[in-house]
């Protein structure tokens, strides 16, 4: 089956329905990247939605209207919500001389925008969005959202040591978009982290999101092959926004992009036992074309 | 029910923001919507939950309606089976077995009488689906009206969930080669 029949099969799923809660939310950020992918769901929609007709209807009670009016107040037509739509920020808000600046920004407008709508899933779906956006598709953004990356790079390597800077510069990911990618949520309102897998060369970068680091753990990132094989440690997420770890090269292709993968949070240094000691939030991998 | 065409005159409205023809727009479909979302979620706080939700999302999107795209019905029941699907993946199984299943047995033919809004796609749709085995047929069915999962399927159909996962996609393969479009 070739990837473009597996992506039109995900497509169909999704709007068959049989996706888990993961799978959707990783649908739900392609959609907002793949136009492609959206262009599938539509045509799903369109040739599945005939099944509607034979629903039978069923009245709700009166009081709903009165709660959806209700809604209604204080939330002022947005139009459409895409992406290239996104108003810029104030440029001084934006500063390449500070990372995680442009995160923050955007948590701050997400906040404001929770006032034109209250259908969290959909600021899930377009925070997923824009991050992913920012990933793949730099040049759909306004400048002021595009990714600073080199920038971060070039901050990370003054703090490390030189044997270390060597590899960080070497598997910094090169240009190109990224061919893998997960998305890590522990709810639907943000994800935490998005791991992206270069299958080739087998290097994985996790991007830290909303996820909270603690003073005294560490996050781990396990790779689990097989459902019916443990959990195996592929390393810690660093301190900075990104994190590239070579550990895949002991895995074959096949395993690396059928495998589950899962963030833990483990005591300073990872899990003492090899095994995750606490819930693991898990994300399967799905195509993402430029 | 009124007609497409009325429909789109309607969502044209709503986009400017008028709320009378948002009124028009919910009295008009608010029974379809929720007969959707009722199937897949089996209890009415659920449902109205979602359907709120939909509603709201409708008034904030009608903008990037497009009906070259779609019809007004069809996106409007996907933005509520979405959120349905959504919530009830997110709940788990647990929440369906609260309910008895009262309207599985009904999944094949939910609503006969509507059998004489039947248009031409729903003929073609429904005699490609004819052409599937007649579990793979249930299988689907079950799936779209109510939103079982595949692990849902993979206990009432006997087979493991990855397995019922190749079936779903394989058959809906074959609907899209069916269809020809």
């Amino acid at each position: 089956m070739s990837m473009d029949e597996d992506k039109d099969g995900l497509a169909a799923e999704y709007v068959l329905g049989t996706l888990d809660a993961e799978e959707r939310a990783q649908a739900d950020a392609l959609i907002l990247v793949d136009a492609a992918f959206a262009a599938s769901v539509a045509r799903w929609e369109r040739r599945l939605g005939e099944l509607n007709v034979l629903v039978a209807p069923v009245e709700p009670g009166a009081p709903l209207w009165d709660r959806i009016k209700a809604g209604l107040a204080g939330t002022p037509q947005s139009g459409e919500m895409h992406l290239p739509e996104v108003p810029a920020p104030p440029a001084s808000a934006v500063r390449a001389d500070a990372p995680g600046a442009e995160i923050i920004q955007m948590r701050q407008r997400m906040q404001r925008w929770r006032g034109f709508s209250t259908i969290s899933g959909l600021m899930a779906a377009c925070l997923v969005g824009i991050v992913l956006v920012r990933e793949y598709k730099p040049d759909v953004l306004p400048p002021e959202l595009r990714p600073q990356r080199p920038v971060q790079v070039v901050e990370r390597i003054v703090e490390k040591p030189v044997e270390v800077v060597r590899e960080v510069v070497r598997e910094v990911p090169a240009p190109r978009p990224a061919q893998l990618v997960a998305v890590f949520q522990k709810d639907e309102q943000s994800p935490e982290f998005i791991l992206t897998v270069d299958v080739e060369k087998r290097t994985l970068t996790v991007r830290t999101v909303a996820a909270q680091r603690q003073p005294d753990r560490d996050f781990q990132i396990w790779i689990q092959p097989r459902p019916d094989v443990p959990p195996e440690s592929l390393g810690l997420v660093s301190t900075g926004e990104f994190t590239v770890r070579t550990t895949l090269a002991a895995y074959e292709p096949t395993v690396i992009s059928g495998a589950t993968y899962g963030i833990s949070l483990e005591p300073v240094g990872g899990s003492p036992t090899g095994r995750p000691t606490a819930p693991a939030i898990h994300a399967k991998l799905v195509q993402a074309t430029p | 029910m009124l007609t497409s065409a009325e429909l789109v005159w309607l969502m044209a409205a709503v986009a400017k923001g008028d709320q009378a023809a948002f009124e028009r727009l919910y009295a008009a479909t608010r029974a379809k919507l929720y007969g959707v979302a009722l199937r897949i979620l089996r209890r009415s706080d659920l449902a109205d939950e979602v359907i709120q939700e939909a509603y709201l999302k409708i008034w904030n999107n009608a903008g990037s309606f497009d009906p070259k795209l779609a019809t007004p019905i069809t996106w409007m029941v996907a933005i509520a089976r979405n959120r349905a699907l959504d919530l009830i993946r997110k709940k788990g199984e647990a929440s369906i077995e609260d309910e008895p299943a009262a309207m599985e047995a009904a999944a094949d033919e939910p609503d006969p009488l509507a059998r004489r809004e039947m248009n031409e796609e729903l003929k073609r749709l429904l005699a490609c689906l004819g052409q599937l085995e007649e579990d793979r047929r249930r299988m689907v069915l079950l799936a779209y009206y109510s939103g079982q999962s595949r692990e849902q399927l993979a206990a009432q159909f006997d087979a493991p969930a990855n397995t019922i996962k190749t079936w779903l996609r394989r058959s809906l393969m074959q609907v899209r080669e069916c269809l020809g479009s």
